[in-house]
């Protein structure tokens, strides 16, 4: 189909893998940091507001460069702790996960945010006085009436992982079948003359992707509205 | 039940100090708007702190800020009835009522969901949505689902507002009959003296933030006599015996009365203003007024201006407001006996 | 009268100098492989011509075409393999007698010095390799052109790590991001000391590594780019070329 090499191929499902998998990843911490930042007051509040936010403000290749820095051979996560447990970050489809991950942690976080600031604080009030502790507020009132919010977050990361490459190219290099991702080919593609056919080809692909996700989570939102 | 509470609270301009010690099982909390009823009930069930105090009920501690005690909100086992009624949206109305219920550890489980479902008459709407119900029914799935919870103690912090006054009578019997059923003490939040008087024995009055007083719900309405336009409100419970020429026949103590109009429940209060009654010294013969009760004066009092007589018939009382000079004229005092006028039409349904 | 001629007068000298003290700038586009000897030999020639201004971008020589045909101002295309110059005569923007050979080079593989490897056979039980992307870097094509003849591209699955031109593929080895790279033998000669030639790839395996130097359309009009084109040529060029480890025959 549409002229693909194999190589093509698996830049498309890794592209869906990276993302599916980074996403996933990032719910818990970013459902936790989006609790925490609604429902507490705390000193360095803002700090950590701020630290959140930082990759949204950073060009995604500074965040790759930092990424690099820490996970590297001499970095100071993978000297202590990588090096000496034999795990390999750099250059794995690990470190295109976790690039994508970290560009899109604060898209989450705002999204789960927004939504948890809309849930009356009276609910969980109520929660309490009928017996729950924290935990179980959280999983059976919070949890619930956030989902719109963490639909939201996840397919926004998502989509921007399928999009992600300032990042990804520096700390997980342009490897085909290991983390050549969709627009890892395409500027691969795109810095070759002739290659314009096949680079419009996977933007194409990619449009395509984007615009399921945009329609999927559409009709997330209208089945969630007649339910409700 | 007994309950001691000695906190302060300071936020911003507001200072609550309260100071008390109160026993019963039937509590009203009585003030106006922004005297610190919710802000008080919030922090006996936990969901606020207090700057420094202690708090305890029955006999053990759940709160002492010397002692760093602070049992936790669910430890508590204090219910809440809210004044917006805050159901859970996301869940039906059979999960609303049992989330409590659920939580409440197996030997504390007293009231079960079957008798109250029946007891508040809300088994046809366990299927719902809380998004369709309408705000008397939400109102009383709170209060079902606040009274499943098996607390040891229920706040209900004006869980009346926002209904319409058929709406309220209606739920305020079902409210007490199902707690006195189940054997729950409470404690009721209003700025109603009515209601307060209907669902409560003693009553703590708040006001800017302080507790002024302890007193009956009926030394509450006098006290707040001058107060109102229509002086004191008799409430009066009512058998009904018949109905005939359009007007109904109830019976009052060991009285007859001729209300219209009436209707045929069994059992009605009626209100009945203080104002509303006339004294006569002698029997008023060749009269329009229906109803004519021989009492006694057993008390007199002072109320701005003007006076309360406290009338006794057989064993029900009845309060009456007259000008001073009305009462000088017809030497009014205590002990003496005395006609009380009052129109079939003066009474007002309040259930 | 005299207001005329003052006006004349300034627009004499406006004229003057824009032709004469303006100076001539030429557009270099440079094989990453090639960047410090035309570095240094553009200098020299600008030294010796002090009118002269260079501008030099440096990358692949496939990227530098695409560049150029999507209008990328360039005089003088510097490229690792012949392949790319004509490229850009199919497109017209060279003519064939503005293509000359420059110099020539090796193919060798780079890693960490203690490394076993010895020959291609080894390189495919490395876990990571670094190779320009063959799309658009000559070094790469000539690597793949090596493992093709060796019979061994099928054992290269999930190993090769892409780069956007030969030095990105040497700054992979320096940092041990992998385990080697192929390189040119004039890379090697300015790589750290962490790493070093582990071998030279057979000669018999790719074709000779030939540097061509085209003279665009644009270029060919330009009095200063046609003349740096012949100084290129000349013997004090070879000799820096030599320098720099480079073979000019």
């Amino acid at each position: 189909m549409f002229g693909f090499s194999p190589s093509d191929y698996s830049a498309i499902a890794l592209s869906v893998k990276v993302a599916i998998t980074a996403t996933l990843l990032s719910l818990p911490f970013g459902f936790a940091v989006a609790y925490l930042m609604t429902f507490n007051k705390f000193r360095g509040k803002i700090v950590l507001d701020g630290i959140v936010n930082l990759p949204l403000t950073l060009p995604p290749v500074v965040v790759g460069y930092l990424l690099l820095l820490l996970l590297g051979r001499n970095g100071w996560i993978g000297r202590t702790l990588l090096q000496p447990l034999g795990i390999e970050v750099i250059f794995t489809w690990k470190a295109a996960v976790i690039a994508t991950a970290v560009v899109g942690f604060p898209l989450m976080v705002r999204s789960i945010r927004i939504g948890m600031e809309t849930i009356d604080r009276g609910l969980i009030q109520a929660s309490r006085t009928l017996g729950a502790g924290r935990l179980d507020t959280v999983t059976t009132v919070i949890l619930p009436l956030s989902l719109r919010g963490i639909i939201a977050g996840s397919v926004l990361m998502f989509a921007r992982g399928l999009g992600e490459f300032g990042a990804t190219i520096i700390v997980a290099g342009n490897i085909p079948g290991v983390t050549q991702t969709i627009p890892l080919a395409i500027y691969e593609y795109a810095s070759s003359p002739g290659g314009d056919v096949m680079a419009m080809a996977l933007c194409g692909i990619s449009i395509t992707l984007s615009g399921i996700v945009l329609i999927f989570h559409e009709w997330i939102g209208r089945r969630m509205d007649r339910a409700g | 039940m007994k309950l001691r509470m000695e906190i302060q609270k300071r936020f911003g301009a507001f200072h609550l100090d309260a100071n008390f010690e109160i026993e019963g099982d039937r509590i009203g909390i009585f003030g106006p708007s922004g005297s610190g009823k919710s802000t008080l009930v919030g922090i006996l069930a936990g969901l606020h702190s207090p700057d420094e105090g202690v708090i305890d009920i029955d006999g053990t501690t759940i709160f002492d800020s010397r002692e760093d005690i602070h049992v936790a909100v669910p430890e508590r086992r204090i219910g809440m009835v809210f004044q917006h009624h805050h159901l859970f949206p996301h869940l039906s109305v059979k999960r609303n009522l049992l989330y409590g219920y659920r939580r409440c550890p197996a030997e504390n489980r007293r009231i079960k969901p079957e008798n109250l479902i029946s007891a508040l008459e809300i088994g046809h709407l366990l299927d719902r949505r809380v998004a369709h119900l309408s705000g008397g029914e939400r109102q009383r799935i709170a209060i079902g689902r606040a009274l499943l919870s098996n607390p040891r103690l229920l706040i209900m912090d004006e869980p009346l507002s926002g209904l319409d006054d058929n709406l309220k009578l209606k739920i305020i019997h079902s409210l007490k009959s199902a707690c006195d059923t189940f054997r729950i003490p409470y404690l009721f939040i209003s700025h109603s003296q009515i209601e307060t008087r209907i669902m409560t024995d003693r009553v703590l009055t708040v006001e800017k933030g302080r507790v002024t007083g302890q007193m009956t719900g009926e030394e509450l309405a006098r006290s707040r006599m001058k107060d109102h336009i229509a002086g004191y409100v008799n409430l009066l419970k009512l058998r009904h015996v018949r109905t005939i020429h359009g007007m109904s026949v109830y019976r009052w103590g060991d009285r007859q009365l001729y209300i219209s109009p009436g209707d045929d429940h069994p059992e009605t209060i009626f209100e009945l203003s203080s104002a509303e009654i006339i004294l006569c010294k002698r029997h008023p013969d060749a009269i329009s007024a229906r109803n004519l009760l021989y009492c006694r004066v057993t008390d007199i009092f002072e109320t701005g201006g003007r006076l309360g007589i406290e009338l006794t018939c057989g064993k029900e009382r009845l309060i009456v407001e007259i000008v001073r000079k009305a009462a000088e004229d017809l030497g009014i005092r205590k002990g003496i006996k005395i006609y009380a006028v009052i129109k079939a039409t003066a009474f007002r349904k309040l259930r | 009268m005299k207001s005329i001629i003052r006006k004349c007068f300034y627009m004499a000298t406006f004229i003057l100098s824009a032709v004469s003290i303006h100076p001539a700038s030429i557009d270099l586009s440079i094989a990453a492989s090639l960047k410090e000897v035309v570095t240094e030999l553009s200098n020299d020639f600008a030294n010796m011509k002090p009118a002269v201004s260079f501008k030099r971008n440096t990358g692949a020589p496939g990227a530098l075409a695409t560049q150029i045909e999507n209008g990328a101002p360039c005089d003088i295309f510097f490229s690792a393999n012949a392949d790319w110059a004509d490229y850009l005569m199919k497109k017209k923007l060279a003519d064939a007698g503005s293509i000359s050979v420059l110099a020539f080079n090796e193919l060798v593989f780079v890693g960490k010095s203690g490394l076993k490897v010895n020959g291609l056979n080894d390189v495919v039980t490395l876990k990571k390799i670094a190779i320009g992307s063959p799309k658009s870097v000559p070094a790469g094509e000539y690597a793949m052109e090596a493992f093709t003849k060796a019979d061994l591209v099928g054992r290269l699955k999930y190993k090769l790590v892409m780069a956007k031109d030969v030095r990105e593929c040497l700054m992979y080895a320096e940092r041990g991001e992998v385990d080697g790279a192929f390189v040119y033998r004039t890379d090697a000669a300015i790589a750290s000391r962490n790493v070093k030639i582990l071998f030279i790839v057979p000669q018999r395996l790719y074709r000779r590594i030939t540097y061509t130097m085209t003279l665009t359309g644009s270029g060919a009009g330009k009095k200063e780019a046609a003349d740096f084109y012949r100084f290129m040529h000349s013997a004090h060029a070879k000799k820096v070329l030599v320098k720099y480890g480079f073979a000019v025959k």
